[in-house]
């Protein structure tokens, strides 16, 4: 069995709007071992983006992590908080959410780096492309200049500087080597001229090599999770497919682990080992891609792949369910099962709270488990929910 | 297009409006009820003095001579001599520039010096105490007409507690400078001093509207560019907070309100007359209402050809400025 | 124009805004109190009173030096006696150095600033969008010449423009009737009240200080209108009718126009506080058709600074009051519409 490098524990996130509470992320629990790509699946409002910045804590207000644990396997970083956070420690792993804010911080980078959807948005549209992932190279090497404890990513710039050059568009943050190793990364992540185009602005780049560019800024800090939110989405089909090529490269060249969010069940297929399918803010499904391709459990998933003819050959795109996702409202939500008004198999016994339940693996090492209770029974016809029983669920709302 | 060429054609573009400037404040004459002998011909004057005072100032000539002849002048310097006093203009009005520049210059400084700090906090700290007294600081700062607030000032910090002059100028800056230059640092100091005191109630008065409206477009730029995707991105990518708001965010903020405030200039010379009415501060608008009241069209049009062209020309720095720092400008 | 949608996003805005709320009832108190002035005032404000000149707002006195004589022993002894003077209750705020009632005064200040506020900003929308509109519709030749026009005005502040033209025009007022007061409706409920009678049966209307305010501030509108015209009319829909033969007239009027509502709503707003500003900055200046404005009696107080300070510091407050309302009012409607544009105008 591989190690697990990430362990999410009962993860919720909950955004507090004037409209009410909205359940984003309920109790999410899956884990992302050494040198694998872990797929997160689910249509748009499933939860998905937010889990992944939940990861990083950039949740931002009126979102709030509510509880969970992420456990992160850094020997050193255990060694470390042992004695002054032994709750925060267990083995080699540290709880992220427990440890001080500022050690959170530095964990992003070096730990954790960030794909997100649209690249052009993602940048600083008034700094060259090279200085922005310069500055990524730059942080983890003033942090690396410092002793662990009063470590400082700012050392050496003060406010003056500071002041100085959000006014000018000097770099005074970024030493030579930060912008030479900047342009190494994005000859590594094959955009031609690197010299040339470190010096352009992102309107200068085309999506596909914005996309690139923003691969690079992610291995600045030589991550050990790479955490890509639907990184092709906004991107040409043919763009679409040399991105991911990239990614599958780099991710076995640079071993780290990828944590890949999508919509999208063909590269889903394609790139990942592993894969969890989020429903309404839960994964309802999760285990090796062969478990939950081709011997789903949850109708849900079977729902998701019931569209798509082959997976060796899938299309791109998600097929809709009948019915839409429900709405994460926390007052509109009960303890049924969330799924239930859109299931096919549906029963009385649905309506109550759902476990996750170990669902048959294909291999010994695999876990393969399920938010329904058919991973524990047999559908059963006479305990069907009748379309009345359901629009009473809808009404219940 | 090249920074460079952005730059030529912003000053071509800035030369065609000084021309026009120019034109309009030519034609101001024209559209003037009265007829602009009488400002200078006495009362009494008999039909042939007024004839030679007419041919004397050329106003005996074609509408299109005249106009080239001003243009003319204008072009070599010559802005004509004071109805009243028989001064040149241009030696007259630049006489008077540097006090006017030294006031608008100082409030600027106040003003900026104290809104990006205050709108950052404002933002950054929604919410809290600092951002509520931000917030109202600004509201009332942009509703405060600036002659009453120096008034305020003037009532309370001169009259009441005796800090400061109500009124005048002791020295230019300049001036002070030589002063420490030929009678050593005792002499400069004090000189200094005196400028300060002096200057320090109008520069406020002028300045505070500059700084409250700097403030609240700052506070909501900071707010929009908090809220963009690059800074999460930002944050992600592990750059500690203060780049992420000053580097990042703040600069992108700059940049709209750097436009507003290439805008507002017209604002703050127009204010620059106010103030300088209300504290007797020798400068163009004190020049300028005298001259409208005498009629004295000379220096009238020697004042306005100056304010206007002046704002062409900050205009213009106020642009390279911008297309500096936003590249995607000069791209356009 | 007015959609429901707008109707509800400004009512969502104003719920959740104290300060939408506070600015409305701003801008609500100043419009009462423009309005009905003649019932508002205590006294005629142009009442010239000698006797009772310079007196302190409620809850002040001042204190001035009186000198009496007296023939002691046959010759004349001369005696300093410091002598208090009182406010009182028929001059709440005071008296200036003519006995003018201030607060009368500041009640119908309120009138001017609000008639060249929104008369001035009216004058400069009307402008500033028609030309906006052409050159944003017709683009080419009519545009760069209008926009380059723009351009040089806008090198003139408007307080410099205003100046000139109002100095060098002169200074035209218009009478115009107070119809409470023409149809007799004052004097009854004054005297019912038992306030003194015989307010002024006219208002003097700034005739110039309006038509150049309006001439200086068109620039604002036409950059608005210009951008809006220019978008829209590359929407298929205008093109279509376009296609269809309607005439320039009519897709102005039907299809420009009303999509360029919301920011020339906005940016009226915006401009009658900044044109309030102007006015008053105006009459203080001296360059006004009228005395009864509020600059025009800081002007006046300025000279009593250390005897009077009252007289120079009510009419200010008034103006910072109503200018607080109609900027809080701005920032309401762009906070609940989101015309997208920053609050451009001044002084
Ligand atoms: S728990 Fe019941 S309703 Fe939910 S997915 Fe399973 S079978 Fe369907």
């Amino acid at each position: 069995m591989s190690d697990e490098i990430l362990k999410v524990r009962d993860l919720t996130t909950r955004f507090f709007t004037e409209e009410g509470q909205v359940n984003a992320v309920e109790h999410v629990d899956f884990d992302v071992r050494d040198g694998e790509v872990f797929g997160i699946v689910g249509e748009s409002g499933s939860g998905k983006s937010v889990t992944a910045l939940s990861l990083i804590d950039l949740v931002e207000t009126p979102g709030r992590i509510v509880e969970g644990e992420v456990w992160y396997r850094d020997a050193d970083l255990a060694e470390e908080h042992r004695d002054s956070h032994p709750d925060a420690v267990d083995g080699d792993y540290v709880d992220v959410r427990q440890l001080p804010e500022a050690t959170r911080r530095w964990l992003r980078g070096p730990a954790f780096a960030t794909i997100f959807q649209d690249p052009m948005s993602s940048l600083n549209p008034s700094i060259t492309v090279g200085e922005q992932i310069a500055e990524a190279v730059e942080v983890q090497r003033r942090a690396r200049a410092n002793p662990r404890r009063t470590r400082s990513r700012t050392q050496g710039y003060g406010l003056g500087r500071l002041l100085v050059d959000s006014v000018l568009p000097s770099q005074g943050y970024v030493s030579d080597e930060s912008q030479e190793r900047a342009v190494e990364l994005l000859e590594r992540v094959g955009i031609p001229d690197p010299e040339q185009r470190a010096d352009e602005y992102p309107h200068e780049f085309s999506g596909g090599m914005l996309q690139r560019a923003m691969v690079a800024q992610a291995l600045a800090g030589e991550p050990d999770v790479l955490i890509a939110d639907e990184p092709t989405t906004a991107l040409d089909v043919t763009i679409q497919a040399q991105i991911l090529n990239l990614l599958t490269e780099l991710q076995e060249e640079e071993d780290m682990s990828v944590v890949l969010i999508t919509h999208n069940l063909g590269v889903i297929a394609r790139m990942c080992q592993r894969v969890g399918v989020m429903y309404a803010g839960e994964v309802v499904e999760r285990g090796s891609l062969e478990d939950v391709f081709e011997n789903p459990v949850h109708p849900y998933t079977e729902g998701l792949l019931g569209s798509i003819p082959d997976v060796e050959d899938p299309a791109p795109r998600l097929s809709p369910i009948e019915g839409n996702v429900p709405s994460l409202l926390d007052a509109e939500m009960g303890d049924e099962c969330y799924f239930a008004d859109r299931c096919p198999k549906a029963m009385e016994s649905c309506l109550t709270d759902i476990e996750e339940h170990e669902a048959p693996a294909a291999t010994d090492d695999t876990d393969h488990l399920v938010r329904c209770i058919l991973a524990d029974r047999e559908y059963d016809e006479s305990e069907a929910l009748g379309s009345a029983a359901k629009q009473e669920v809808i009404s219940d709302d | 297009m090249s920074y460079g060429r952005f730059l030529l054609k912003r000053g071509l573009q800035g030369i065609v409006v000084v021309w026009g400037v120019v034109t309009i404040v030519f034609m101001l004459r024209f559209i003037t009820p009265g007829n602009a002998v009488d400002a200078v011909a006495p009362l009494d004057a008999s039909p042939e003095l007024r004839e030679r005072i007419a041919e004397e100032l050329g106003l005996d000539q074609p509408l299109y001579v005249q106009y080239l002849d001003y243009l003319w002048e204008l072009l070599n310097g010559d802005m004509g001599y004071s109805y009243i006093s028989g001064i040149e203009a241009s030696s007259m009005v630049f006489s008077k520039l540097p006090a006017t520049v030294e006031l608008a210059v100082a409030s600027s400084i106040i003003a900026i010096g104290l809104s990006i700090p205050l709108g950052v906090i404002s933002a950054t700290r929604r919410h809290e105490p600092a951002d509520y007294a931000a917030t109202t600081f600004s509201l009332v700062g942009i509703s405060t007409p600036n002659f009453w607030l120096g008034i305020m000032l003037i009532l309370l910090l001169s009259v009441q507690f005796g800090i400061f002059p109500t009124s005048g100028r002791a020295f230019g800056f300049v001036q002070a400078f030589r002063i420490t230059a030929n009678q050593g640092l005792g002499a400069g100091a004090d000189a200094f001093y005196q400028w300060l005191r002096f200057i320090t109630l109008p520069a406020v008065t002028l300045g505070t509207y500059f700084t409250a409206l700097i403030t609240r477009l700052t506070r909501s730029g900071m707010l929009e560019e908090l809220g963009q995707s690059y800074v999460r991105a930002t944050r992600a990518k592990g750059l500690p907070e203060s780049l992420v708001r000053y580097k990042h965010a703040l600069r992108n903020t700059l940049i709209p309100v750097i436009t507003v405030l290439g805008l507002q200039l017209g604002t703050l010379i127009g204010g620059a007359v106010i103030t300088e009415s209300v504290f007797s501060w020798p400068g163009l608008g004190t020049t300028l209402i005298n001259a409208i009241n005498a009629r004295d069209w000379p220096i009238l049009q020697a004042t306005l050809v100056v304010i206007g062209t002046g704002f062409v020309i900050v205009n213009l720095v106020v642009d390279a400025i911008y297309a500096y720092l936003d590249p995607q400008v000069v791209a356009e | 124009m007015i959609s429901p949608r707008t109707l509800r996003n400004l009512r969502k805005e104003l719920r959740s805004s104290a300060l939408a709320k506070i600015g409305i009832v701003l801008v609500l108190a100043m419009i009462l109190v423009a309005a009905f002035a003649p019932f508002i005032a205590l006294h005629n404000p142009t009442n010239q009173d000698l006797d009772e000149n310079t007196l302190p707002p409620m809850g002040f006195s001042r204190t001035t030096e009186e000198t009496t004589s007296e023939m002691v022993n046959g010759s004349l002894q001369l005696t300093n006696e410091t002598v208090y003077v009182n406010a009182t209750a028929s001059h709440p705020l005071g008296t200036n150095s003519l006995g003018q009632d201030v607060y009368s005064r500041a009640v119908y200040g309120a009138r001017t600033s609000m008639m060249v506020g929104v008369l001035g900003t009216v004058l400069a929308a009307i402008l500033g969008v028609s030309v906006g509109l052409v050159a944003g519709f017709y683009r080419g030749r009519i545009d760069d010449a209008l926009m380059r026009f723009a351009d040089v005005s806008l090198a003139f502040p408007s307080l410099v423009l205003a100046i000139a033209l109002i100095g060098l025009w002169g200074r035209a007022a218009v009478d115009v009737p107070d119809p409470f007061v023409v149809f007799g409706l004052v004097d009854p409920v004054r005297s019912a009240l038992g306030l003194p009678t015989g307010m002024p049966d006219s208002f003097v209307l700034p005739g110039t200080v309006i038509v150049v305010v309006g001439l200086v501030n068109w620039v604002w509108f036409a950059r608005i209108a210009r951008g809006e015209a220019l978008s829209i009319r590359e929407e298929e829909y205008v093109k279509a009718a376009r296609a269809l033969g309607a005439s320039d007239a009519r897709i102005i009027g039907r299809h420009v126009l009303p999509n360029a509502t919301t920011p020339i709503l906005v940016l009226a707003t915006i401009q009658v506080a900044a044109i309030i500003l102007l006015e008053s900055s105006l009459s203080f200046l001296g360059f006004s058709g009228t005395t009864l404005s509020w600059g025009f009696d800081i002007s006046q107080g300025r000279g009593y600074l250390s005897t009077a300070w009252w007289i120079a510091t009510i009419p200010g407050i008034a103006i910072v009051l109503a200018v607080i309302g109609v900027n809080l009012v701005g920032d309401w409607l762009r906070d609940a519409l989101d015309p997208g544009i920053e609050g451009e105008g001044g002084v």
